[in-house]
C-alpha cells in the first residue's frame, strides 16, 4: 500500500502530461515517483518543493511536446477540400442556404444603414477646417433650480471679448432677419444671415464664383448656390445688384460678390444670404450693439490653439457681472465654449442655437434595432445549422477517421460560415445600397449614401463579417465537431430534434418579433390618434397670413371683411404655429418662465379657442391694456385657487388675469404644452393676420385673400396658409415613422417566419418516415397537425408571456422618447400584434402540414 | 542503417563529460540502467547531484547518437506500476567508450614523470 501513500501530486502529473511528450511521460512519472523514496523523511512542504524542482527541469527541448508540429504539410488542397464540401452542402440545401443568407444580407443591410446613419451624424459641419478652433459661445442660466445652456450670447460680448483676448484670432456673431428679397420679377420672402465679415473665414465654405473676403464690404452679399439659381439662373450673377426689402420704406440694393458652392449633403449650418453684420440695423430698427439685454444668435470665437480656451474661460466673470448687472430676469450664470466639431452632437442640449440635433433618438433606437436584426439572422443560421446536422454527420465522422482533430472540423465548419456570411454581405451591401438607405433616406429626411471607397466602411465591414460570422458559427461549429466517429457509425447520434438551445433562440427570436410588430401596431395606432388628437382650437376652418406692419393689416381688413365668407378677422403680433415669444411672470417674489402670445379681441373667437372662465379681452384696447388671459396649465402649476384677478407683474408692470383658456399646443404634439399667456397686442405689433371662414369656402376665401393682396401689395409676396397645414411636416414625419416601424416590424417577422419555416420544413422531413407510418395506421391529418403544431405550442406561449410585457415598457420607452402626448398603450394593441404573429406562424407551420398530408405514403416509407 | 550510424559516430566521435560519465555507469549497472539508478550511481560514485530531468536528458541524447539503447522493463509498486526505461550500451558505444579512454591513456602516457609531479603538487 505504499504506492497510495506515495502517491505522486497531481498537479505535477497534470503539469507534465501537459508539457511533456505522450512517448516519454510514463518513464519521467515513473522516475519522479521512485524517487519519492529518498525524500521519505522530509517534510511534507519540501516534498512538494523538490518534486517541483524536478518537474521544471524536465523543461527541455527533448522532452517538450512540439508547438506547431503540421507546418510542414501542404495544406492547401484541405482548405480546397473545405470549399468544395461548402458549396456541395449548401447547393444540397437551396431552402436553408436561402433562409440563411438572406436573413443574414437582410441584418447585415440593416447594419450598414445604420452604418451610414452614424457616418452622417458625425460628418455633420466637420468639413471646415478650422472645426477644432471655432468655439460657439453659449450661456447658462439657471432658473427654478434648473441649468439650461443657450445658444444666444449677450449681443456687446462677442466684440468687447475681441478686443480683450489677444488669444481671440477672429470673431464672428450672427443675427437672422426675415427679408423680401426682389431681382427682376422674382420677389420671394427669404431668411437672410447677418454676420461679421470673419464669418467664411472660420466656415470654410468653398465659393464657385467670388472671393469670400468682400463680405467686409457692407453692401454686398454672397448666395447660396441654390438662391443664386432661384434669382439668377446658372449665370454667374457677381457683380449683379439685388433688392433686400426689410420693410415699408426701408430697402437696401446689394451687390452680389460671391456665390457658395453647393453645401456639402451632411451639414447644418449653412446661409441662403450673407450679408455684412452692420445691416441688421436696417432689419431691427431698435437694435442696439451695447445692449447687454438684448441677444444675438450667436457669437462664434476662433482662436490659436484650442488649449487656449480654458484661460479664456476662466476670465469670463467679468462679462457675466455686465450682464447680470442689466437683465436681472435672464441672469447668465456662466459662459461656455463648444468646438464646432462637437457642436452638432451637443446641440441636443443647447437650446436656441444655430445648430441642432435631430438623430438623438436614431443614435440610441437603430443601433438597437440593428442588433435585433442581427440577432434574429443569426439565431436563424444556428437554428438551421444544429437542425441539419444530422444531414453532414457522415463527412463528419469520415473526416475524423481520416485524422481531423475536433479543432480541425471547428475550423472547417467556421470558414464555411465565414463564406456564407461573406455571401450575405456582398448581397446586404447591394440591399442597402439599393433598397434600404433610399427608403431610410426619405425617412429620415437626409440623403444617406454608402461610399463604397471609404476605408472606415471596408473595416466595419471586414468586423461585421467576422462578428456575425463566428457569433453565429460557433456554436453549430462545437455542437457538430462533438460527435465521436464510432456512434455516428453506429447510427445512435440523437441530433438536433431535443437540443434546448434551438428551443431558447426560437423563443427569443420570437420575443423579438413580438416586439417589433407591438411597435409598428402601437405606432400605426398612434398616427391615427395624433391625427384625432385637439389640438386646443380649430384649426380646420382658420387661415392666416404675414402683414409687415399695422398699415397693412388695416388695408387687409377693410378688404376681407366684404368677403361674405369671412366669420371673424383678428390681429396678432404672434400666431399659433408660428411663432411666440417666452417671457418671465413676477408672481409674489417667484418668477417663472411662460410663452406669451399677444392678439387682439377677436383673437379667441378666429381660432377657436375655448373660454374656460373669466372673459376675453374687449375691444377696446386700452381698457385691457393690462389684461391677460391665461391657460388652465398656467393655472394648475402655479395652484392658483381663484385665478381671475389674480395680479402677476410682467417687466415691472401689473397685470390682471381676465380669464383662463384651454390648453392648446403652440408646437406640434412632439413638444408639451407649456404655461402660457395672452395679451392685448398693440396696432404696431401686429404681424399677422388670421381669418376664420364659413366652412366648406376654405378654398375660395384663401384664393380670394391671395389675389386680393397681390392687388394691395404687388411688391410683397403672400405669405401664409391654411392653418391645418401649419402642421404639414409634423403629419409628414408621423407618417414616416409609422411606416418605419413597419417596416422593421415586417423584416422581423419575416426573419422570425422564416428561421420557423426552416426549422419546421427540416423537422417533417426528418420525420417523414414516421408521420407515413402514423397514417398507415388511421392517423388523420389533423392528429399529425397536431403533433407538429404540439412541440412549437409551449414554446410560443412562453414567448409570448414574456414578450408582452417587455415590448409593452420597451414600445411604450420609444413613444415617449418621441412624443409629449403619446397614446396609452393598449391590451388591444397588444392583442393585435400577438394576433398577427400568431397568424403568419400558423401559416408557416400548415404550408408544412399540407406538405404532409399531400405526400404519398409510399415515398416516405421506401428505404432505399 | 549501419552506414547510418557510422557517419553519426564519424561526426559526432566525442564524447562530451558527462555523457562518458552517464555511458560508463550505464555499462556498469548492466541490466538495471535505468534514469534513477544512473542518477543514483552519479551521486555515489562521481559526487554529483544533478536533476533527474539532467538524466533523462542525456540518455535521450545518447540514445539519439546511438551510443546506448533502450527497451521498456518491469513496473514496480514503487513506481506507482510505471515501467522503468532500461538502458544498454551499444557496440557502436562501447567503440565510443574505448575511442575516448585510449586518447586519455595516450596522452597520459607522454607525460613525463616530473610534470605529473608538478600536477600532483602544484607551486
Amino acid at each position: 500500500m505504499k504506492s497510495t501513500k506515495n502517491q505522486l501530486p497531481q498537479s505535477i502529473e497534470k503539469f507534465l502530461s501537459w508539457v511533456c511528450k505522450d512517448d516519454l511521460l510514463e518513464e519521467i512519472l515513473g522516475d519522479l515517483q521512485e524517487y519519492q523514496e529518498e525524500l521519505t523523511d522530509k517534510p511534507n512542504w519540501k516534498k512538494w518543493i523538490f518534486y517541483w524542482f524536478q518537474a521544471i527541469h524536465f523543461l527541455r527541448p527533448f522532452a517538450l511536446k512540439k508547438v506547431a508540429s503540421y507546418s510542414s504539410y501542404n495544406r492547401i488542397p484541405m482548405f480546397k477540400n473545405y470549399y468544395k464540401t461548402s458549396f456541395r452542402s449548401l447547393m444540397r440545401n437551396p431552402l436553408s442556404s436561402f433562409i440563411n443568407i438572406f436573413g443574414l444580407s437582410v441584418a447585415i443591410g440593416i447594419c450598414l444603414v445604420v452604418y451610414a446613419f452614424f457616418e452622417y451624424d458625425y460628418s455633420v459641419d466637420r468639413f471646415h477646417k478650422n472645426k477644432d478652433e471655432v468655439y460657439l459661445i453659449t450661456s447658462h442660466t439657471n432658473r427654478d433650480g434648473t441649468d439650461q445652456q443657450f445658444g444666444l450670447t449677450p449681443t456687446p460680448l462677442g466684440e468687447m471679448m475681441h478686443n480683450d483676448f489677444s488669444q481671440i484670432e477672429k470673431m464672428c456673431r450672427i443675427e437672422d432677419g426675415n427679408v423680401v428679397m426682389k431681382h427682376g420679377d422674382n420677389v420671394f420672402h427669404e431668411q437672410v444671415r447677418f454676420a461679421d465679415h470673419e464669418f467664411l473665414e472660420m466656415f470654410t465654405f468653398p465659393l464657385k464664383w467670388g472671393t469670400a473676403g468682400s463680405l467686409s464690404d457692407v453692401s454686398s452679399i454672397i448666395l447660396s448656390e441654390e438662391m443664386s439659381i432661384k434669382y439668377f439662373g446658372e449665370t454667374n450673377p457677381v457683380g449683379k445688384d439685388i433688392l433686400m426689402i426689410f420693410g415699408e420704406n426701408r430697402s437696401k440694393a446689394f451687390k452680389v460678390v460671391g456665390v457658395s458652392e453647393a453645401f456639402p449633403e451632411a451639414h447644418i449650418i449653412d446661409f441662403d444670404f450673407l450679408v455684412n453684420f452692420e445691416n441688421f440695423k436696417l432689419s431691427d430698427t431698435s437694435f442696439d450693439l451695447n445692449d447687454w439685454s438684448t441677444f444675438v444668435n450667436a457669437t462664434l470665437i476662433q482662436v490659436d490653439n484650442p488649449t487656449q480656451i480654458n484661460s479664456i474661460k476662466q476670465r469670463m466673470v467679468k462679462y457675466k457681472a455686465l450682464q447680470n448687472e442689466v437683465e436681472k430676469d435672464w441672469a447668465i450664470s456662466s459662459f461656455d465654449f463648444v468646438q464646432l466639431h462637437d457642436l452638432h452632437l451637443k446641440s441636443g442640449k443647447i437650446k436656441d442655437d444655430i445648430s441642432y440635433d435631430a438623430s438623438a433618438e436614431g443614435r440610441i433606437a437603430l443601433p438597437i434595432i440593428a442588433l435585433f436584426m442581427l440577432a434574429l439572422a443569426c439565431f436563424n443560421y444556428i437554428n438551421m445549422a444544429v437542425v441539419s446536422a444530422a444531414k453532414r454527420l457522415r463527412e463528419i465522422g469520415v473526416r475524423k477517421v481520416m485524422g481531423a482533430y475536433k479543432r480541425l472540423i471547428v475550423i472547417q465548419f467556421l470558414t464555411e460560415n465565414i463564406l456564407v456570411t461573406l455571401f450575405a454581405l456582398v448581397m446586404g451591401i447591394f440591399l442597402a445600397v439599393t433598397i434600404f438607405i433610399p427608403w431610410f433616406s426619405g425617412i429620415a429626411d437626409r440623403a444617406l449614401g454608402l461610399q463604397l471607397l471609404d476605408g472606415n466602411l471596408w473595416i466595419f465591414s471586414l468586423l461585421l463579417l467576422l462578428f456575425t460570422g463566428i457569433v453565429s458559427g460557433l456554436y453549430p461549429a462545437f455542437y457538430i465537431s462533438r460527435f465521436e466517429a464510432v456512434t455516428i457509425f453506429k447510427g445512435s447520434v440523437k441530433f438536433g430534434k431535443k437540443n434546448s438551445l434551438t428551443k431558447i433562440l426560437l423563443g427569443t427570436q420570437l420575443v423579438l418579433a413580438c416586439i417589433s410588430v407591438t411597435g409598428g401596431v402601437v405606432f400605426t395606432q398612434n398616427t391615427i390618434y395624433q391625427s384625432t388628437r385637439s389640438w386646443g382650437y380649430a384649426p380646420t376652418d382658420a387661415l392666416y397670413m404675414e402683414v409687415p406692419n399695422y398699415a397693412a393689416y388695416e388695408q387687409m381688413k377693410t378688404v376681407m371683411f366684404q368677403n361674405p365668407n369671412v366669420l371673424s378677422l383678428s390681429g396678432s403680433s404672434q400666431h399659433l404655429g408660428k411663432s411666440l415669444t417666452t417671457t418671465m411672470v413676477h408672481l409674489a417674489n417667484q418668477q417663472y418662465e411662460v410663452e406669451q402670445l399677444s392678439a387682439d379681441a377677436h383673437y379667441l373667437q378666429t381660432m377657436g379657442l375655448q373660454l374656460k372662465q373669466g372673459r376675453f379681452f374687449k375691444e377696446n384696447y386700452e381698457s385691457d391694456k393690462q389684461a391677460i388671459v391665461v391657460n388652465e396649465l398656467l393655472v394648475k402649476n402655479l395652484v392658483l385657487k381663484q385665478p381671475i384677478g389674480q395680479l402677476f407683474e410682467i417687466d415691472s408692470i401689473k397685470y390682471e388675469v381676465i380669464g383662463v383658456v384651454q390648453d392648446f399646443h403652440n408646437y406640434s404634439f412632439y413638444t408639451p404644452v407649456k404655461p402660457t399667456i395672452i395679451k392685448v397686442a398693440s396696432e404696431e405689433e401686429y404681424q399677422y393676420l388670421s381669418i376664420k371662414m364659413r366652412k366648406g369656402t376654405e378654398k375660395n376665401t384663401f384664393q380670394a385673400a391671395q389675389t386680393e393682396w397681390s392687388k394691395l401689395f404687388p411688391e410683397i409676396p403672400f405669405q401664409g396658409g391654411y392653418q391645418e397645414d401649419v402642421w404639414g411636416d409634423y403629419f409628414e414625419s408621423l407618417a414616416d415613422m409609422e411606416s418605419f416601424n413597419k417596416a422593421i416590424a415586417f423584416i422581423a417577422v419575416l426573419l422570425a417566419s422564416l428561421g420557423l419555416y426552416g426549422l419546421v420544413t427540416l423537422d417533417v422531413a426528418g420525420r417523414m418516415r414516421e408521420f407515413s407510418i402514423r397514417k398507415t395506421l388511421g392517423a388523420k391529418v389533423k392528429n399529425i397537425a397536431a403533433n407538429i403544431t404540439q412541440q412549437y405550442l409551449l414554446l410560443t406561449v412562453i414567448a409570448f408571456i414574456i414578450g408582452m410585457p417587455l415590448s409593452f415598457f420597451l414600445v411604450q420607452a420609444e413613444l415617449a422618447l418621441v412624443f409629449a402626448y403619446a397614446k396609452p398603450i393598449s391590451y388591444l394593441d397588444l392583442t393585435l400584434s400577438v394576433v398577427i404573429l400568431l397568424i403568419s406562424l400558423l401559416a408557416v407551420i400548415f404550408i408544412q402540414i399540407r406538405k404532409v398530408s399531400k405526400t404519398n405514403l409510399v415515398e416516405g416509407l421506401k428505404v432505399e | 542503417m549501419l552506414s547510418k550510424i557510422e557517419q553519426i559516430g564519424m561526426s559526432k566521435q566525442h564524447l562530451g563529460e558527462f555523457e562518458e560519465l552517464v555511458l560508463l555507469l550505464i555499462v556498469m549497472l548492466k541490466e538495471d540502467a535505468y534514469g534513477l539508478a544512473i542518477r543514483k550511481g552519479l551521486k555515489e560514485h562521481a559526487e554529483r547531484t544533478v536533476t533527474i530531468g539532467a538524466v533523462h536528458g542525456t540518455v535521450n541524447r545518447l540514445e539519439k547518437k546511438g551510443l546506448i539503447e533502450s527497451r521498456l522493463g518491469g513496473a514496480t509498486d514503487l513506481r506507482g506500476g510505471r515501467r522503468k526505461r532500461l538502458f544498454n550500451i551499444t557496440a557502436f558505444g562501447r567503440r565510443a567508450l574505448q575511442q575516448s579512454q585510449e586518447v586519455k591513456v595516450k596522452l597520459w602516457r607522454q607525460i613525463p614523470e616530473l610534470s605529473l609531479n608538478i600536477l600532483q603538487y602544484p607551486i
